[in-house]
């Protein structure tokens, strides 16, 4: 056989057109194109989200207090979005890192999918799952039990807040039941309702009219770091942005770490840490000195600034006098690090400013201040007469809703709320505060508690000394926990009643901390509930009814029909518009609005006095500057240890969801570690460079952490992200970095009890 | 007004020119943009996500420094999509070089495409770009528990293997050119396609539009003394824009010689 | 045993030897299949590849197989198209070296694509604007022509052709051969030139950009220069490994010593075009980008040392010694400078790809490093074991070398 060289070539050109126009090729190239979308070795495929009708819902985020109006898109019956509301008062569309990833709250881990009791050990995470009927009539059982012997008092509940109809049906239970306890999760608005209910005489939160202000004179807020309504303020820095470029605003941001806020602000202040009301006072001083206070609000509407003379006759130290002599720009600048010229020019800047105003409360606001720090903070707005004035402080009242009929007591309910609290609030240990969770864990309560309902709190988490909490809070024999979430606190629960999310129910949201007008918002089901979860109202009422002699308080058939009832004309409104706004609302006229025991504005709390506090030092009843003791030595402890706190990290209750840990930045959390940021002087002061591994010691725990060496904290300072640590929740959230909360003690504030510790002494040694 | 519908270079119509300002004194770098978007675009996220060298953020936002120290220094956040860059003509770095044209630059918009499907992995284009907006799918997409019911319609999620990258949230553009068709119109409204990133953005920091478009506010603040692009030496051209009155962030911008002026 | 195999009036080793000299490298082979296996099955998270270093090990070793198999096509071009004839005893073996360079280059591109199925892709929907299609497709069609080219000396393995049907066709081909070796010059002077254009068209990236000339960056013309410097050296540099290991002399002195002076003084002519437009880059085009010469080598490894290395310890050094008579004539002076030259030329491929990604260019970006995982290495490092392989196999059972019987009788 022989093949010539055209025999040759048309062999080639045969083979290769016959294979060219068969189907072969065609069909493995279709083929590979899809497999390749689909096939990847395992048998997963990328899914293809269903389509359908577009509807979009609006509702209020209630993932913190926000309020901010939020819109979902949905697609059927599936919520594929969250935004901001378009017109919304709060938010005006915007909307922060953690309402937009707020479906992880719905659809992702950790949910409780239905009632659990206990079956293992507490907190082995071994759970039966039981009906709503038996989980209701088993808790009934045992909280008519406890009524029956005679310890109604001894059923406490810790809520993550105390307004909004949810905070009350608790409240209710408990007074009903026989109970005081409802203890109300701690944060600076705790000080600040004291701090105005002493200084203003009113019962509200303090508005602060950060729109309208033009020199923001900050103490460590966190103002686009999470304070507040978070969205609402990033909308008001962004406000005095513009009117900065002009000239026409400043913002002054008083902090030992150039956080977000420092670093947005047209001027960084580090001071000293915890040493904010020395400044206060030193900047009053100045005003006073120089006489740059207005005259007419001091002069004519406040009480306490010059010295005194009581009935009997006694002569009483005024603001004035104790400014002048105790808080002289060398002794501030002592306290604080901060140059006396530098505390002379802001105190001029300040007074000559068009609207002034001073902001307090640190990070958040989840750490409340003390009620001296608050006092000497607030009085310079009061100096500068910006009280319930366009661009400055007020006292904003709740908003009004239909009250309800009156609680039904019979004589164990008498007999209970006749009981002290067992966190000594209100008696006479700390007679002007409401409630004092800290009481729990320091283990100075009254008494010993046999049942605790917790309902949108996580203190196993959020709370400061964990071990402390946790010991308390195990010590308490019958725990109910209402969270929607697997969360820590959960953990440790006898039962879960687990209650829809904030996405699958009705809730009123009160207006959140310091807005500078009353609204409410209507938190609203999108979607149907997506487990077998009720709605919390709805528990507490099946709980009122089927407990021993009190069901004549819980005659509602359901919350809804109890929210509707409550909101009565407003009803329509917040369905329509999703918020009420009170549009009457404006701030009393100084002639009129103090309603303090001297009818004005107190510099001097006469308030204290009235409710039992005695005293021979007048500085007791005056913004001061105390210096909160930390535990421990500085020799074994040389450095100061401050929380980070920014927005992309939940800090709180609800926690963080991976889309939000996803944006944290390597030098804050690398595999499961947490970086500690401290000054390079520190770092080498102490050993340590850029990703050390070290030992973080406080006198109250130890955390290995990494360190990351950073220009914006003060030398002698560690400064710690919060939010990490979480031992509860699913994979994407546990086990990553440490709890903040874990190394940080509790210290007490004289006055109020509260919880005030700011940090911790530490040290740092690398491992 | 609008400025006449151009015919490009290559004879392609010139309808819009979309873009971004991103104002940095207002940029709180809060990263609600980087999860708008991610929760926008079906971008899927892993147990650890610590490792930013094989993390997916469409939107980015990067931290900058004065490089000075205690109590200089100050800080400044850059976030950063897709630039969208224009080139010379459409001739953006990473468009020209992807062998497969799975990536594009639409002229219509002046959006530059990701086609995820045509896509084959090379990485070219993430070779390409200097702004590190390119993400490559390391990883299968896999959602946890009930998260795949929160997956939009809108954008298709992807596979392993392939590139993606900021879209300027094109079905967006899609959805109200759709919307203002059936009206009978053919200008889409300036707030008829906004970005989801800018409608997130609680400082309200970015700006997005038709950079040709005199009405639009895109187009008044792109002419602002402070505006500033980045990388804008390397001839990218690019369509978002920034802005900031503290000048060490308008020399962070780009790369300058020393002792070389900066805008 | 296999005897029947073996060329005629030559010697090998016992099958035995041969079979445990196959097994240990069939065994590194292995090693490496696991590693493709892995790489394909789970994706590339195997590997330590990432975001910023999108290119890494892989395009660096396919880049420098390229250009060490460049002896192929050149080789080719200056016997088939020049028509010197020197080059005739060693035509054989540079055509298996390319075969392997470039059958490993493909390999390699395989896996690193993240959607191997979809390779193809580049083929349908190509975009004529990128180098990397261009590449694609003169790769593709090289390794086709160096498939033909091959065919025929697999076909002269002495049971092969005895069969009539393949003596005819092997016949044939070698009629042919002088079209596909012109064809395989020509498509090799462009892709190693869009190999070349592939780094020196990224605008983005001040490390790679270089200026046009034409339609074409700088180093579209460098990347051919370098290769054509350097491959003649890499083809001496296996003969020479090859003669140590049978321990024969397989091409006589004239044939080295030819190819060692050609690639001396391409080396001299690459290194002052390369220093041209290295001034240039850094005169010209850097300082337009707004940064200076020395931000391009900031920190460890890449430092101002690793462009010392490339162009003067690889690159002056070796030039010198190729091009004096005395130099190449030494194997001791012959086989370093072959080695310095082929490292060079690695070098330089590392840096075109590795350096210009991981060089940050937006000022607030950091500075990362990349290592390859074992993933890439042993995979990047295969070419060897499948080289070592693939020669061995051929030069036991084909005539590859013509002169081996006159040089050992
Ligand atoms: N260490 C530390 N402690 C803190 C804080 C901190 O930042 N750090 N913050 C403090 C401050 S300021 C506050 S306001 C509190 C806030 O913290 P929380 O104490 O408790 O308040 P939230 O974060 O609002 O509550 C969220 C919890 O309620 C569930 N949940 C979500 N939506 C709803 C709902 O609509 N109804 C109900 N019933 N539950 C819901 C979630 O599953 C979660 O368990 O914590 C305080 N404690
Ligand atoms: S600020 Fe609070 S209320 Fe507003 S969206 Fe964020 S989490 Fe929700
Ligand atoms: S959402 Fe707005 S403020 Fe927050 S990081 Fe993004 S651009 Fe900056
Ligand atoms: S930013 Fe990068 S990905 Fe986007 S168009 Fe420019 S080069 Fe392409
Ligand atoms: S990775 Fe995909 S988009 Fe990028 S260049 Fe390659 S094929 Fe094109
Ligand atoms: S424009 Fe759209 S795709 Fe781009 S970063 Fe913003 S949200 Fe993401
Ligand atoms: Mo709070």
């Amino acid at each position: 056989m022989s093949l010539g060289r055209r025999g040759f070539l048309q062999f080639c050109l045969g083979a290769g057109a016959g294979i060219t126009f068969s189907p072969l090729p065609w069909k493995l190239m279709d083929d590979s194109c899809i497999w390749s979308q689909t096939f990847r070795g395992l048998p997963i495929e990328v899914p293809v989200p269903p389509v359908g009708e577009v509807n979009i819902e609006k509702s209020v985020c209630t993932l913190c207090p926000g309020g901010c109006g939020i819109s979902v898109r949905k697609v059927k019956n599936r919520a594929v979005k969250i935004e901001g509301t378009e017109g919304h008062p709060i938010n005006d569309g915007g909307i922060c890192i953690l309402g937009v990833a707020g479906l992880y709250q719905l659809y992702g881990g950790a949910r409780v999918k239905s009632p659990l009791k206990r079956a293992g050990n507490r907190g082995e995470g071994k759970w039966e799952e039981i009906s709503w009927s038996a989980a209701i009539s088993e808790i009934s059982k045992k909280l008519s039990q406890i009524r029956r012997n005679g310890s109604a008092h001894t059923v406490a509940c810790i809520s993550g807040k105390d307004r909004g109809t949810v905070p009350q049906l608790f409240k209710r239970l408990l007074t009903a039941y026989g109970s005081p306890n409802f203890i109300s999760m701690p944060s600076s608005e705790d000080t600040e309702r004291l701090g105005l209910k002493l200084m203003q005489g009113e019962d509200a939160s303090v508005g602060y009219d950060l729109e309208n202000a033009r020199y923001i004179l900050s103490f460590g807020s966190g103002l686009i770091d999470g304070w507040g309504s978070p969205v609402r303020v990033f909308r008001a820095n962004s406000a005095w942005r513009e009117e900065a470029v002009k000239g026409l605003a400043k913002v002054v941001q008083i902090e030992p770490r150039l956080s977000n806020t420092a670093a947005k602000a047209d001027q960084w202040v580090p001071i000293a840490p915890g040493t904010e009301a020395a400044l206060a006072l030193g900047l009053a001083h100045v005003i006073v000195k120089e006489r740059r206070y207005n005259k007419d609000f001091v002069m004519n509407h406040c009480f306490g600034f010059e010295d005194w003379t009581d009935n009997s006759g006694k002569v009483h130290k005024g603001l004035k006098r104790m400014v002048l002599k105790d808080y002289s720009p060398d002794v501030v600048s002592g306290i604080t690090g901060i140059s006396a010229s530098k505390i002379v020019a802001i105190a001029r800047e300040f007074t000559r400013a068009k609207r002034p105003l001073a902001v307090c409360g640190r990070g958040k606001g989840s750490t409340p201040e003390g009620l001296q720090e608050f006092m000497a903070i607030y009085a310079l707005n009061a100096l500068v007469g910006n009280i319930n004035k366009t661009g400055g402080v007020r006292a904003l009242p709740e908003v009004r809703t239909t009250a309800w009929p009156a609680v039904a007591r019979d004589a164990i309910a008498k007999r209970g709320m006749s009981q002290p609290r067992f966190d000594r609030a209100g008696t006479k240990a700390f007679p002007v505060t409401e409630s004092l969770f800290n009481q729990m864990h320091t283990g100075k309560g009254a008494y010993a508690l046999s049942a605790l309902l917790i309902d949108g709190a996580n203190p196993y988490y959020t709370a400061h000394d964990k071990t402390a909490v946790a010991e308390a809070l195990d010590s308490i024999p019958f725990i109910v926990s209402f969270s929607s979430h697997m969360d820590e606190t959960a953990q440790h629960a006898d039962f879960i009643l687990p209650s829809h999310t904030n996405l699958e129910r009705y809730e009123d949201v009160p207006t959140p901390a310091g807005l500078n007008v009353p609204i409410i918002g209507l938190s609203r089901p999108v979607v149907d509930p997506e487990y077998d979860t009720k709605h919390v109202g709805d528990i507490v009422i099946a709980l009122g009814k089927s407990t021993d002699g009190i069901a004549d308080s819980f005659s509602w058939d359901d919350y809804e029909s109890l929210l509707k009832e409550t909101m009565g004309g407003k009803w329509d409104t917040l369905v329509r518009e999703g918020y009420w706004k009170d549009e009457s609302y404006s701030p009393a006229a100084w002639s009129s609005g103090f309603k303090t025991p001297s009818g004005r504005f107190e510099f001097f709390a006469t308030g204290l006095y009235k409710a039992g506090i005695r005293s021979n030092n007048d500085n007791d009843y005056l913004p001061r500057y105390e210096p909160v003791v930390l535990e421990g030595t500085s020799d074994s402890y040389p450095l100061v240890l401050i929380p980070i706190e920014t927005t992309r990290l939940a800090d709180g209750a609800v926690a963080n969801s991976p889309y939000l840990t996803k944006t944290v930045a390597d030098t804050v959390l690398r595999n499961n570690d947490i970086f500690v940021e401290v000054n390079p002087k520190t770092a080498a002061a102490y050993g340590l460079s850029e990703g050390t591994v070290a030992m973080l010691k406080t006198p109250t725990g130890e955390a290995k952490v990494r360190a990351h060496l950073y220009e914006g904290v003060r030398p002698g300072v560690v400064a710690i992200p919060t939010g990490l640590g979480h031992s509860a929740y699913d994979d994407y959230l546990s086990g990553k970095g440490v709890n903040a909360n874990d190394v940080i003690g509790t210290v007490e504030d004289p006055v109020s009890g509260l919880d005030i510790a700011w940090g911790s002494r530490a040290s740092l040694v690398s491992i | 007004m609008k400025e006449e519908h151009k015919e490009g270079a290559h004879g392609h119509v010139e309808k819009y020119k979309y873009g971004m300002v991103i104002d940095l004194d207002k940029c709180t770098g809060c990263g609600a943009c980087m999860v708008a978007c991610m929760t926008e675009n079906n971008v899927p996220f892993r147990k650890d996500e610590s490792d930013k060298l094989v993390s997916t953020a469409w939107m980015r936002v990067f931290k900058a420094t004065n490089g000075k120290s205690y109590p200089d220094i100050d800080v400044c956040y850059f976030p950063r999509p897709c630039m969208h860059c224009e080139g010379d003509h459409g001739h953006s770095p990473c468009v020209s070089v992807c062998p497969a044209v799975a990536t594009d630059y639409d002229f219509e918009t002046g959006i530059v495409s990701q086609i995820p499907t045509r896509c084959f992995g090379c990485r070219y284009c993430m070779a390409a770009c200097p702004y590190h907006a390119r993400y490559f799918n390391w990883w299968d997409p896999v959602w946890p528990d009930k998260m795949e019911k929160a997956l939009s319609p809108d954008v298709s999620p992807r596979m392993r293997g392939v590139v993606e990258k900021c879209t300027f949230c094109f079905h967006r553009f899609q959805r109200a050119r759709d919307k203002a068709y059936v009206e009978g119109r053919r200008e889409i409204r300036e707030d008829e396609y906004q970005t989801a990133c800018t409608q997130a953005c609680p400082a309200d920091a970015i700006t997005f539009g038709d950079l040709n478009n005199h009405e639009h506010e895109v187009y008044k603040l792109k002419k602002s003394p402070y505006a500033f692009r980045l990388l804008e030496r390397l001839g990218t051209n690019p369509k978002v824009y920034y802005m900031s009155t503290r000048s060490w962030v308008r020399r962070e911008g780009d790369n300058y010689l020393k002792g070389e002026k900066s805008k | 045993m296999d005897s029947a195999l073996i060329p005629e009036g030559v010697k090998r080793c016992s099958f035995g030897k041969f079979a445990l000299w196959i097994g240990f490298w069939s065994l590194l082979m292995l090693w490496a299949l696991a590693g493709a296996g892995v790489c394909w099955l789970k994706g590339l998270n195997q590997t330590n590849l990432n975001d910023y270093f999108g290119f890494g090990a892989w395009i660096t070793a396919d880049l420098a197989i390229i250009a060490l198999g460049a002896g192929a096509f050149f080789t080719g071009f200056m016997r088939y198209i020049l028509g010197i004839e020197d080059f005739k005893p060693i035509i054989n073996f540079v055509v298996i070296i390319g075969f392997i360079c470039y059958s490993s280059a493909l390999a390699i591109l395989a896996l690193d694509i993240g959607q191997p199925l979809r390779g193809w892709h580049i083929f349908w929907h190509a975009n004529v604007h990128s180098m990397l299609t261009e590449v694609a497709f003169c790769i593709s069609a090289y390794f086709m022509v160096l498939t033909i080219e091959y065919i025929p000396l697999v076909l002269e393995n002495r049971q092969l052709d005895k069969i009539p049907l393949v003596h005819h066709f092997s016949h044939n081909l070698h009629h042919i051969m002088a079209v596909f070796a012109a064809t395989g010059a020509f498509l090799s002077f462009f892709h190693q030139g869009s190999l070349g254009g592939v780094a020196g068209v990224l605008f983005g990236r001040p490390f790679a950009f270089r200026q046009h000339f034409a339609i074409w960056p700088t180093t579209f013309f460098l990347f051919i220069f370098s290769a054509i410097a350097c491959g003649p050296c890499f083809t001496i540099l296996v003969t020479r490994i090859t003669e140590l290991i049978t321990r024969k002399k397989l091409v006589k002195q004239n044939v080295i010593v030819k190819l060692a002076k050609v690639s001396g003084w391409l080396l001299v002519g690459y290194l002052l075009v390369k220093t041209l437009d290295t001034v240039y880059w850094a005169m010209v085009t850097l300082p337009n980008m707004g940064v200076s010469f020395m931000d391009m080598y900031p920190e460890s490894p890449f430092t101002i040392w690793i462009l010392i290395a490339e162009l003067g310890f690889c690159g002056v050094i070796p030039a010198i010694i190729l091009i004096t008579e005395k130099g190449r004539n030494n194997n001791l002076l012959l086989i370093p400078a072959a080695i310095l030259t082929c490292i060079g030329i690695c070098l330089n491929r590392y840096v075109m790809t590795v350096q210009a990604l991981a060089l940050p260019v937006m000022p607030f970006d950091n500075f990362v490093n990349y290592i390859p995982n074992w993933a890439e290495w042993v995979t990047s490092l295969a070419p060897f074991a499948y080289g070592a392989i693939l020669i061995s196999l051929s030069y036991r059972y084909l005539p590859v070398f013509p002169q081996e019987k006159e040089l050992n009788p």
